[in-house]
């Protein structure tokens, strides 16, 4: 989807939060955990999983997008690509109906961003099987 | 007429911030309380986060607290054994050091250092973590912040206070019999009979009650002020100071109500 600011924002608003799992800049990774706690954070406490098989899980979702070795990474110490892969691994393992990326520009400002998230959609075989991009319309040109 | 408007007015805008800060605190209370006695509530992961905030309140500085427990017991056991053989109160001085320092002093100096070191900390981090969304990004992966960062901060603090305070205690009557008797097994049996004699049951549950407080005060009351911040960076440090303020306050009046209750 392709709007300005304004509506993007209320379209933002109208999504239900319950299937809908989100990346935006407005959903920060808990600073004080590393890429793999943060993602780990959701089936330990929604799923009520065994810490250790929580951590295999958020590392092997890491694995699979490329990533392996963010996982002790702090949000601080990571790249801008690094930050959006962690929010994408944690929203993944969420595992909702709907997947929505939001505004990625101001999350990944300093790559060919639309490449980007192609690329790493190519390397998730489970979840929601088309990612959303809720993005400027200014930018609409970035994508073809 | 105006200046009494204005009066009125700002004692009005004041009494009603109070109170607003006062209900936000109980409010936020009652929550922990009702997410404490849910069963779901202790899972692995939050015994596991429990013992982790333990281990930072009161193991890391385990050391350091020991030793300013030696210090400040040692000199006020020695003040107090000179004050009472000057005064021809010697039998008594065991008693005095006990309910002066065991049971008054050393439970509000360690709330005082846990409030410094970690009651400081959580209200900064927990006045961030709103600044900068991480509660929403948590409420949105339906993590409760509540179970998940603030309950098990509260566990931690009160186990942490009531830990340090029984560790300390033991040090200061260990401490207390050296500077008594010396290293002679003599003084064994009038030293531990006049523990017996303060220690009955009605005291050690006064004071494991004002420890419990005192961990409450020294975790809950920076957290409730971590959550009043508004969303603006340069108010983190205006949450501290208020958050801070109100410790030092509530520790104040629960040793005061202690006493209180006790000797009035």
């Amino acid at each position: 989807m392709f709007a300005d600011a304004k509506a993007l924002a209320d379209a933002i608003q109208d999504v239900s939060a319950e299937t809908v799992a989100c990346v935006s800049p407005d959903l920060p990774l808990r600073a004080n955990l590393s890429a793999r706690e943060n993602i780990a954070l959701i089936p330990l406490y929604q799923k009520s999983r065994r810490a250790a098989e929580a951590s295999q899980q958020a590392q092997a979702l890491l694995d699979k997008l490329g990533y392996a070795s963010i996982g002790d990474k702090r949000d601080p110490d990571m790249t801008p690509a690094e930050r959006f892969v962690a929010k994408i691994a944690r929203a993944l393992i969420l595992n909702r109906q709907r997947l929505i990326i939001e505004r990625p520009g101001s999350m990944l400002y300093d790559i060919p961003y639309p490449a980007f998230l192609r690329e790493l959609s190519k390397r998730i075989d489970e979840g929601p099987a088309r990612w959303e991009v809720f993005d400027f319309e200014w930018n609409k040109i970035l994508y073809s | 007429m105006d200046l009494i408007i204005n009066l009125v007015e700002r004692t009005g805008a004041k009494a009603l911030a109070w109170w607003s800060s006062i209900y936000s605190v109980l409010s936020f209370l009652g929550e922990a309380f009702a997410t404490l006695a849910m069963p779901a509530t202790w899972n692995r992961a939050t015994l596991d986060t429990i013992i982790k905030q333990i281990y930072f309140t009161a193991v890391q500085i385990l050391h350091v607290y020991l030793i300013y427990v030696v210090v400040i017991s040692w000199v006020i056991i020695s003040i107090t054994l000179s004050t009472a053989r000057n005064v021809g109160l010697f039998d008594q001085a065991t008693e005095m050091i006990i309910r002066v320092l065991v049971l008054e002093l050393l439970p509000f100096l360690t709330a005082l250092l846990i409030a410094l070191r970690s009651g400081s900390a959580i209200n900064t981090e927990v006045a961030l973590m709103k600044v900068y969304n991480e509660l929403d990004a948590l409420a949105h992966c339906k993590v409760e912040p509540m179970r998940f960062e603030f309950l098990p901060r509260i566990a931690g603090g009160v186990a942490s206070v009531l830990g340090l305070t029984i560790m300390g205690g033991v040090l200061t009557l260990l401490l207390a019999y050296l500077s008594i008797y010396g290293l002679s097994a003599s003084g064994l049996y009038p030293f531990a009979t006049t523990i017996a004699s303060v220690f009955n049951m009605k005291v050690l549950l006064g004071l494991a009650v004002k420890c419990g407080f005192f961990g409450l005060a020294v975790t809950a009351l920076p957290i409730a002020a971590g959550l009043e911040t508004p969303k603006k960076p340069f108010m983190v440090p205006v949450s501290v100071l208020r958050g801070m303020m109100r410790v030092f306050l509530a520790l104040v009046l629960i040793e005061v109500l202690s006493l209180a209750l006790k000797y009035i």
